[in-house]
Formats: structure tokens, sequence, C-alpha cells
């Protein structure tokens, strides 16, 4: 669990453990209460079918022991009678007996060799040896007990169809005070006893089974059950005495055996419990849906809250990520816990720490950068000054005075715009005008020893450029890249626009440099600040102040051929 | 966490598991019915005897078969190493001993004795009692006292007739006991001479209120008749005796608190058991004799068989002889108020 949180975010550490912890409490209790409520309904039914068995037994045992008392009245009256020599009587209490009882067929005292000697019956009596009957033979085996037979045709008279039990017990009887031995024998109807089975309700499939001590069948109202190979009577059979569930043909039963009072017989109840089943199947229908109620429930919120709790720290995290790129200028408005929000607002006046900071270091480099740029832009004039004078002087002393009026009207105009009353940035077109009276000065110090041309698209000389950036590189392309011995000087100033940059170019069509010449001078402009190239690095030290990264100092050449010097600069219009 | 979770799980299973296996020491007693004050009175005998030897437990049926085959089952869950059982129905016992034999649990049956196909059935089965004509021998016995020679009967043969008038207070009807009681106190007094008039046998089921009720009944037909009131146990005796002395059967001639023998109105009463309230009655001269169920001796000797067939003693060895392997029989004792 632990490693599983490891990397997880907030969403996920809150999520699955309250699913989890919701999950486990949610089965304890629903397995407990499962199991609990399972067992009391399985006690309750169990009891309530063992209820039913008594009282089913009950009922029996009642019913026999009526049949017992009976049974008990008639040997007692028949030996009061017998003492008191009043045998006459006796009929009309056999007679009577039977009566009261109807469900007894007859009542008839037989003697020890078969014959009768009082019936309640007028029916007479089989002629067959009674000897040799069942019930007869029971009796005699146990002179302490009343015997019941199995359900046969009654057979104690001669023409009988009824179905009865047969209870016999051996007593004595008096005839003119001399005790005799006999056998009582009570038929009783056996419909009597399916009534009595009958009456009870044991759910669909349940049936009693009654059966003798030698385990065979006495009795079964369930139709499957009439002969010794039945299911049930097998059940019996096993428990012997008591109570047990048991599966007949896929039905559940609570199978309860019990033995009947004063008889050799026990009785099984088998009693449909499927309600059990039934109960415990909604039960689990209904624990289930709770379960997955609950669950879903406990998703949706623990989602909803740690969504909630996330949801603006992911928003600082997302911010905290910008600001990681450089984006300083954002400020976030976050709703959400006071936690969150303290932390916003303490990122917040962070942030505003960090960018003021960082105001105060670009101001104090731009000022730094304004320093140098005037003392660079400051070490261009003074050798050309003197340089143009000397050629003044000399052409004074010629007499060409159209010449120096020329050129002292061109030296007012370069340095009216050198000066531009302190501007560092001009228009394009008065760089270009600038560059324009340079040569012309140039031209006439070095005796038109070289020819130039100016190639300005219309629409960019209105874009603003660094003062004084292209006189050094034209001042280059005299100096280094005329050749005067072969009068081949041409130099060409291109200025057009290229996507958002502007574009300078100065072309010479002089020696050319070689490659690891150009490699030195990027060098040079770049990392000395002393030596070699002074008027190109100059200019490109300017740039790079004024632009930055955004202005480019190319060098093309091709030896013999031509120099392009070529200046890329953003593109700023004036206002 | 995980660790001391499945530590937690063991120590509550191996608890529960060392539970079940506790073995049961107890010895249940099942007795047929606490209200017979007989059954009381043994059941006492029983625990003095037990203590510092056996631990007995002991549950009362009620007098209901389906209560002690509830009462059975439940114990046989506990699985003890023996069963002391007073059957409430002697007929059913044989599912009883089917069902302990399952468990292979020797049953010592007591009081009432199960057919003897059903005691045939298992080897381990045992049965102390007293044997029933025993009782009715020496009931027939203290009537001989009374009565003398059959040719020339006392002057308790009110009537002169030479005839013994009587009427028989029955126990339960289908009770071996009852049974062999009525029987042979019959046969051993005709076997002795005397020419008997059986006026009534009443059945009443072992018990004082039934007696006292059908001793109503019969005084109101009967009385100047009866000669001898002859009962299977004493409880019944009593309820008898409380019919008569209701009657005015009893009388105190010499006011000494106890009744004068031999009046004109005066009818022997004997009964089997000899429960308190019965040396109490013959104290007092209501009740002649009564015959000694001597539930102590057998007490005795239930402990010890118990006792040997828990250890696994030979049964050879013991104090008293078991006949065919399953029967201890311990003889009746007289017991008659003492000559003054």
């Amino acid at each position: 669990m632990r490693s599983l949180l490891k990397n997880s975010s907030i969403r996920q550490s809150i999520l699955y453990p309250t699913i989890f912890i919701v999950m486990i409490s949610l089965l304890i209790v629903s397995i407990t209460t499962f199991f609990s409520y399972q067992q009391t309904t399985t006690e309750i039914v169990e009891d309530s079918s063992k209820e039913i068995n008594k009282q089913i037994i009950l009922n029996f045992d009642n019913y026999i022991e009526s049949v017992i008392n009976t049974a008990n009245y008639i040997q007692q009256k028949t030996i009061e009678h017998g003492l008191k020599h009043d045998n006459d009587a006796l009929f009309d209490i056999y007679t009577q007996a039977a009566e009261v009882q109807p469900d007894i067929e007859s009542i008839v005292l037989i003697d020890i060799t078969g014959n009768e000697v009082i019936s309640s019956s007028y029916k007479s009596i089989n002629t067959e040896d009674l000897t040799k009957k069942t019930w007869y033979s029971n009796a005699m085996s146990d002179d302490s007990i009343y015997h019941f037979s199995s359900p046969h045709q009654q057979d104690i008279f001669a023409n009988s169809t009824a179905e009865v039990i047969t209870v016999t017990k051996m007593v004595d009887y008096y005839i003119n005070n001399t005790k005799f031995r006999g056998i009582i024998v009570v038929d009783i109807n056996f419909s009597n006893i399916i009534t009595l089975a009958g009456t009870t309700n044991l759910g669909e499939g349940g049936h009693i089974v009654i059966l003798d001590e030698y385990d065979s069948l006495i009795y079964s109202n369930d139709e499957e059950c009439n002969s010794n190979e039945c299911i049930t009577l097998e059940i019996a059979k096993d428990i012997i005495f008591g109570g047990k569930v048991v599966e007949v043909e896929g039905i559940s039963m609570y199978a309860n055996v019990n033995t009947l009072a004063d008889t050799r017989w026990r009785m099984a109840t088998f009693i449909n419990i499927e309600i059990i089943n039934q109960s415990r199947n909604n039960n689990l229908l209904i624990l289930g849906i709770i379960i997955i109620t609950t669950l879903t429930i406990t998703m949706v919120a623990s989602s909803y809250t740690s969504r909630r709790i996330s949801l603006p720290i992911n928003k600082l995290k997302d911010h905290m990520q910008e600001i990681e790129q450089g984006d300083f200028y954002k400020k976030i408005e976050i709703d959400g816990q006071k936690e969150v929000v303290v932390l916003t607002h303490s990122f917040n006046s962070m942030i505003e720490e960090i960018r003021s900071l960082m105001n105060t270091i670009v101001k104090e480099q731009k000022e730094k950068r304004k320093t140098e740029f005037l003392a660079l832009q400051s070490q261009i004039n003074p050798h050309f000054l003197y340089n143009t004078l000397d050629s003044i002087v000399y052409l004074s002393e010629n007499k060409m005075n159209e010449k120096v009026i020329e050129m002292v009207i061109a030296l007012s105009k370069f340095f009216r715009i050198s000066i531009s009353r302190g501007k560092n940035i001009i228009l394009l077109k008065e760089e270009i005008e600038h560059a324009r009276n340079y040569l012309l000065i140039q031209q006439i110090r070095y005796n038109d020893k070289f020819d130039f041309v100016f190639d300005i698209d219309e629409d960019v000389i209105d874009y603003k450029v660094v003062k004084l950036s292209l006189q050094p590189i034209i001042e280059n392309a005299i100096y280094h890249g005329i050749n005067t011995e072969y009068d081949s000087g041409n130099i060409a100033i291109r200025a057009y626009k290229n996507e958002k940059k502007l574009i300078l170019e100065v072309e010479d069509d002089g020696y050319g440099i070689p490659d690891e010449k150009i490699e030195e001078i990027y060098h040079n402009i770049k990392f000395e600040s002393k030596g070699k190239s002074v008027g190109l690095r100059n200019v490109f030290q300017r740039l790079k102040l004024y632009y930055g990264d955004e202005a480019d100092f190319v060098i093309e050449s091709e030896l013999d051929e031509r120099t392009i010097i070529r200046l890329v600069i953003p593109l700023e219009r004036a206002k | 966490m995980k660790k001391s979770l499945i530590v937690l799980l063991l120590l509550v299973l191996t608890m529960t598991m060392s539970a079940c296996e506790d073995s049961y020491d107890k010895i249940p007693l099942i007795l047929y019915n606490e209200i017979d004050p007989y059954i009381l009175e043994f059941k006492g005998h029983i625990l003095n005897e037990a203590e510092g030897k056996l631990e007995i437990e002991s549950y009362d049926s009620q007098n209901s078969q389906l209560l002690q085959n509830e009462i059975i089952e439940n114990v046989l869950e506990k699985n003890p190493r023996i069963l002391i059982i007073n059957p409430v129905d002697r007929l059913g016992a044989y599912s009883i001993i089917d069902k302990v034999k399952q468990q292979d649990i020797p049953i010592i049956f007591i009081n009432r004795e199960p057919l003897e196909a059903d005691m045939d059935s298992w080897n381990k089965l045992y049965y102390i009692g007293a044997p029933a004509e025993n009782s009715a021998a020496i009931q027939s016995e203290m009537i001989i006292d009374l009565f003398g020679d059959p040719e020339d009967l006392s002057d308790l043969d009110i009537n002169g007739d030479g005839i013994i008038q009587l009427v028989i207070f029955k126990g339960e009807q289908g009770h071996q006991d009852a049974e062999i009681r009525t029987e042979v106190v019959i046969k051993e007094l005709e076997d002795y001479g005397y020419r008997l008039e059986i006026l009534a046998i009443e059945v009443c089921d072992w018990q004082r209120i039934i007696a006292y009720n059908k001793m109503n009944q019969l005084l109101t037909s009967l009385e100047s008749e009866i000669e001898l009131v002859i009962s299977n146990n004493d409880a019944m005796a009593i309820g008898a005796i409380d019919a008569m002395i209701e009657n005015d059967l009893f009388i105190d001639i010499n006011e000494d608190g106890v009744i004068t023998p031999g009046t004109d109105t005066w009818i022997p009463v004997v009964g089997i058991d000899g429960i308190e309230d019965a040396f109490e009655y013959i104290e007092n001269g209501y009740l002649y004799g009564t015959v000694i169920n001597d539930s102590k001796t057998m007490s005795e000797v239930l402990i010890e068989l118990a006792e040997a067939l828990i250890n696994g003693t030979n049964l050879d060895d013991l104090s008293f002889e078991i006949i065919d392997g399953k029967y201890i029989w311990i003889d009746y004792q007289k017991y008659e108020k003492e000559e003054d």
C-alpha cells in the first residue's frame, strides 16, 4: 500500500485509501451481519421445525395414549367386573368404549388359545387359528407392554375389509374368581393416522415417515415413500432420533426423528426449509446492492473531494511550470482551500519580488550598455576629421575651390548627422545620407579612385537604425577592399526588408577575404576589446548592445570577387 | 500491519480450536422426572456418592421422551465418556441405544429397565435396579405377618369371611415395575394360600394425587369392604392414606399422636420405595410398612461402575456382581414401624 502510494498524486492518495477502508469495513460489516442473520434465521426455522415435529409427535402420542387409556380402561373393567362376577356387563362396556372412540374398529378379548371371550362387535370371529397371527405372537413375547402392529387388513373377524393397526396386550381376567390369561385386541382404523398426519402443513414436499424398531416402514404420507426403499426412510434410519438439515430431491428439509411414546415406533417429520435459502439469497442481494451503492457513493464523493483539494494545487503547479519557462508577468488567482490560497498569495508576492529584482537588473544593464554605447560611438571620429581637414588644406593649396566647397558641405552634413542632437537612433534615410556624405568626402580625398552606388528600397527608409552603423563598414571597405592599383573600386550599399528584419549590406569588389581571415574577424569583433578590426567591432558591439540576439553581423566573401558585410537588425519603425 | 493481523487471526483460531478440543469430563445424569420424589431422592444419593469422585451433570426430562431425546442429542455433541439414563419411555430406549452406540459411549440405565431385546443389542449397556418381583415378595411377607394363617385369618379379616378384600394401587400402565409388583404380590399371597377378593386395581401412574382421588371414590362405594390396601409405591400409598385420614379411618385412641392399629376402621396400607414421607407416615402409624428401594446402595454401585467404565478397570474386580454382563440387582429392604 505504502509503495503503491509512493509516486501517486494527491488525488490517488485520497481516493485509494478511502475506497480501500470503506470496502474493508463494508465487507466486514456485511459478512458479520450476513452470517449472524443467517444463523438466526436458521436457528428460528430449525426451532420452529422442531416445534412442529414435537406438536405432531404429541398429537400422535395423545392419540396413542387415548387408545391405550381405552385399553387400560377395558382391562381394568375386565378385572373389576370379573372380580365382581359380573362379566355380562362387560359386553356393553366393550361396545360403548368402541363407540365412544369412532376410530376404534373393535375391542376383543381372546383367551390364550385364540377363542373369543368378549367382543365389542356382533361380527363373527375369524375361524382361522388366531394364535398364528403376528399380533398374537407379539403379545405373547412380552406381557408388560402394548404391541402395535403394522397396518394390515383386519383379520380378527371373518369378513372385514378395514385397514387397521392392531394393538395387543396380554392381560388377566377373572371368571368365577379364577384368574385367566388372555389377550386384549384393539383394532384401530388406520385412516385416522392418515388424517392426523395430514393436518399439519409441512410445506411443499414435507411429509412424515413412521418406522418401527427394525427400521421398517409403517407409514408415510409421501406417495413416493411406500416401500422400504425410500430416501427419507433411509435418512430417518441414519438419524435414529434428533434433528438435522437434509437435502431431499433438491429441496432443503429439516428432518426430525422422535420416538412415539408407548410404542416401539419412531416418527420422522420432513419440513420444507427452503425459506432459509430464500432468505439467504435475499440477504445476499440486499447486501450486494448496499455494497455497490455505498462504494459508488464513496467513489464519487472521495473523487469529488480529492479533485477539490488537488485542483487548486494542480493549478498552482501548472503556473509554477509556466514561470519556470520564463513567464513572470502572470498573476494567479486560485479559489480553494485556505492553505492553497495562502500559498498562492505567498507565491504571488514572491514572483512580484523576483520581477522587481529582475527589472532593477535590466535597468542597471541598460544604463551600463548606454554608457558603453556612447563610449564606442565617440571612438569613431577624430582620425577622419584630421584626414579630411588635411585634404581640404591640400585642395585649397592647389586652388581647387570647387572641391573644397563640395568637401566642406559634405563634412558639414556628415557632422550634423553624426551629432544628431545627441540621438543614438536615427532614421535609415539619415544614416544613408551620412554614409553618402562620408563617401563623397573619401572620393575627393582618394581622387575618385573608387565609385559607389546606393540601392535602397523606398519602403525601408523610415525604419530606425543605430546611428553610425554603416560608416565604419564603408570605411573598412575603402581601406581594405579597394584595390587602387587596378582602379577597380566599386562599392554598393543596399538596404531592404527580409521577413521581419531590416537588412543593410555593404559590398565591394576588392581582394576578398579568405575564410580563415573571416573566422579571425568574427573572433576579434566578438571577444577582443583592442587591436584589429576596431571599426567592425564597434558596429558589432553596438548592435548587440542595442538589439541583443535579434541582430546579426554576417561577412560573406569570394576571393578577388567581392566581400559583403551584412547587418541584420529588427524592424523598428519611427513613431 | 499485515503481519500483526495474521498473528491475531492465528491466535483467535488456535483459541477456538483448543476450546473445541477440551474434553468433556462431566457425567450426564438424565432423569425421567424430578417431580417424582423417589427420583429426587435417588438423585440426591447419586450426587452425594459422586462427590470428590465424578462430576455429575443432571438433566430433568420432565416426563417427556421428546425432551429426553433432545437432552441426549445435545449431550452427545459434547461427547461424554459415559451416560447415565433413566428412560422416560422404556419402549423407546432402543433408539437411545442405537444413537449412543454410534459414538461408542457406554450407558448405565437406572430405575426403568429397557426391554431385554434392547439390552441384548450391545455389550456396553448396564442396568442397575431392583428386581421388581423381589419388592412384591417382601411386600407380601409383611401382609402375611398381618393376616396370619390362611385357614384362620386374623381380626383384620373384618367381615370374617376368610377372604381378604383388597384394593391395589397400580403404577403406570405398561411400566414393568407396576405390572410385576401387582402380579407378583397377588401371586405370592395366593401361593401362600390366601383367598383374595380384589375389589379394585387402580392405575394411578405412581402419583400421590391420583391415588388420593381414586381412594376417595373407592371409599364412597367400598369403604366397609376394604380390608387391605396394596400400593405399587409409597407416593400412591400416601395419597390413599390422605383420603383415608379425611374419612376418619385412622383413630388415635390413647391420644399420643400415633395411630392405634387394630381399631375397627383401621386398614393396613403397604407401599414400596421408602421415600422420606413414607418413614414419617410409618412413624405415625398411618402406613403399615414399606419396601425400601435401596437407592443409596444403588448410587454407590452406580458411581463405582461409572468410575470403572471411565478408567477401564476390570469389571470382575468390582464389589458387586454383574449378571450377564449387564444387570446389577440391588435387593429391596423391608421397613416397618419398630415395636415399642
